[in-house]
């Protein structure tokens, strides 16, 4: 997937991934695209929900060797 | 690991996915109310303090250590198998990894434990003994103590947000990870999960071989810890969170476990108080009725909760939510953990002295709500406020009207 943005929270642990997520999108044009990486296991149920209440697009998400990457659409 | 079947099924359904948070926060609820019948409902801050005692033992200072070896402290021990739970927990969900957080985290970390123990014990109790344990049991101090954490929070919360725009650098910067749990080569992983139950299994029969009612219980307390700790990684249940998300994303999730939680708790600690159990003679059931009602009321309390509160949420977990993390391996816990070890034996012998000197009695009382409500009057009070609560929270779930994200 093509991103317009990056953001890297690896080795944050609640709940910084998601005070940074909100601040990088709050910067982000409308239609953007979010590709952000985290470990903390956490964020697996936290980012849906966030994306779910604030109304943003959850695309995506993948995990490999313990890091977890997700898409995120800013609405 | 096994044959594809009906064991294994079982297996990915508790560990596959996380658990909802009310469903934590009712499993919790009933090993508290165990807890209360084995001995002393659960509280954590005065574990970490028995830890902190003995290592300042160790070290030859004496003015701060302690008698009492962690072995055979009940609150120590139960923390320490809190870790262990949540340990084997992440190993058997795959979720269990060595993740080094930037070094200004493991800074942050280490500061909000030391005020994690500063605030606890100022206060008289930290989330879970003083408040949710402290709430259940109907203890006057619970409410101030809950205010205290609310606006400690609501302040380090605001702390947290302008860090992020002017020192984004903190949180910035070199992380590792090691060991993680997902791909295909992680067999090793659950497999040391079942060793680490076999030998906890083996310090269970150790502790309650022995003729002496004591070490029977501290065996339990072994036993529970480690199924509170699989619970509370399971469920990911947070204190901070109940506090911080109103302030934040303004999710009530979290609150109306918390709630859920404290609601139970205090169904069976109501009848355990009302009806004595454990002990018949009327000496004793005053003792029991008087089990986690702290001398905190109600300004002791309010100082302790703000300290509390920043620690909590610039660490990133409370005291108990500081431990289960600590075993899924989040290092900046460990430093939290560290922090608040170290400076709890400080704080008991010097910050509160001064402190109890210095409040007037009136404002540091053991106050039990049913003696000046009767029973009914106090549970009633205490539904009325978790009922304005979850409004509270609802309300600021839809509008958003209190909520930074």
């Amino acid at each position: 997937m093509q991103a317009d943005q990056n953001l890297d929270c690896k080795g944050l642990s609640c709940p910084m991934p998601i005070i940074k997520l909100a601040k990088t999108i709050k910067k982000m044009n409308s239609g953007e695209v979010l590709e952000m990486l985290g470990t903390d296991p956490g964020s697996k149920t936290d980012i849906p929900a966030w994306c779910e209440k604030t109304g943003n697009f959850f695309l995506e998400q993948s995990e490999e060797a313990g890091t977890f990457k997700f898409y995120i659409k800013k609405k | 690991m096994f044959k594809k079947g009906v064991l294994r099924e079982l297996f990915d359904s508790m560990f596959d996915k996380s658990w909802p948070m009310w469903v934590g926060g009712i499993l919790l609820a009933l090993m508290n109310i165990l807890l209360f019948v084995i001995k002393y409902p659960w509280g954590s801050s005065s574990g970490y303090t028995n830890i902190g005692q003995n290592l300042f033992q160790i070290l030859g200072v004496t003015s701060l250590g302690t008698k009492v070896p962690i072995s055979l402290h009940a609150v120590a021990l139960l923390n320490i198998f809190v870790v262990v739970g949540a340990f084997v927990s992440s190993l058997f969900s795959r979720e269990f990894g060595i993740r080094i957080a930037p070094v200004g985290e493991l800074v942050k970390g280490f500061v909000g434990g030391a005020l994690m123990a500063i605030g606890a014990t100022v206060g008289a109790g930290c989330t879970t003994g003083g408040f949710f344990t402290g709430l259940a049991a109907l203890s006057a101090g619970a409410l101030t103590l809950a205010a205290g954490f609310m606006i400690g929070t609501f302040i380090a919360l605001r702390y947290l947000l302008w860090e992020m725009e002017a020192l984004p650098k903190i949180s910035m910067g070199k992380s590792f990870t090691f060991l993680t749990g997902s791909g295909k080569k992680t067999g090793w992983q659950r497999w040391l999960g079942w060793i680490m139950i076999a030998v906890v299994l083996f310090l269970f029969n150790t502790y309650t071989a022995s003729s002496s009612g004591a070490m029977k219980i501290i065996g339990w307390h072994v036993m529970i810890g480690l199924i509170l700790g699989m619970i509370l990684q399971r469920s990911r249940y947070c204190i901070v969170r109940a506090f911080r998300e109103p302030f934040m994303t303004g999710e009530a999730t979290a609150p109306v476990a918390v709630m859920l939680s404290i609601l139970i708790a205090m169904i069976g600690f109501t009848v355990i108080k009302y009806f004595g159990v454990g002990n018949a003679g009327e000496l004793a059931s005053r003792a029991i009725e008087m089990k986690a009602v702290y001398a905190n009321f109600w300004l002791r309390a309010l100082i302790g909760g703000i300290i509390f509160g920043l620690g909590m949420t610039i660490a990133g977990g409370c005291a108990v939510g500081t431990l289960w993390r600590a075993g899924e391996g989040h290092v900046k816990l460990w430093m939290a953990a560290l922090g608040f070890v170290i400076m709890a034996p400080l704080s008991k012998g010097f910050i509160v002295p001064a402190v109890k000197k210095m409040l007037p009695e009136s404002m540091q009382k053991q106050m039990f709500l049913p003696d000046v409500l009767g029973y009914t009057g106090a549970v009633v009070l205490v539904l009325l406020i978790l009922l304005l609560w979850y409004m509270f929270a609802k309300w600021n779930e839809k509008t958003g009207k209190f909520s930074a994200l």
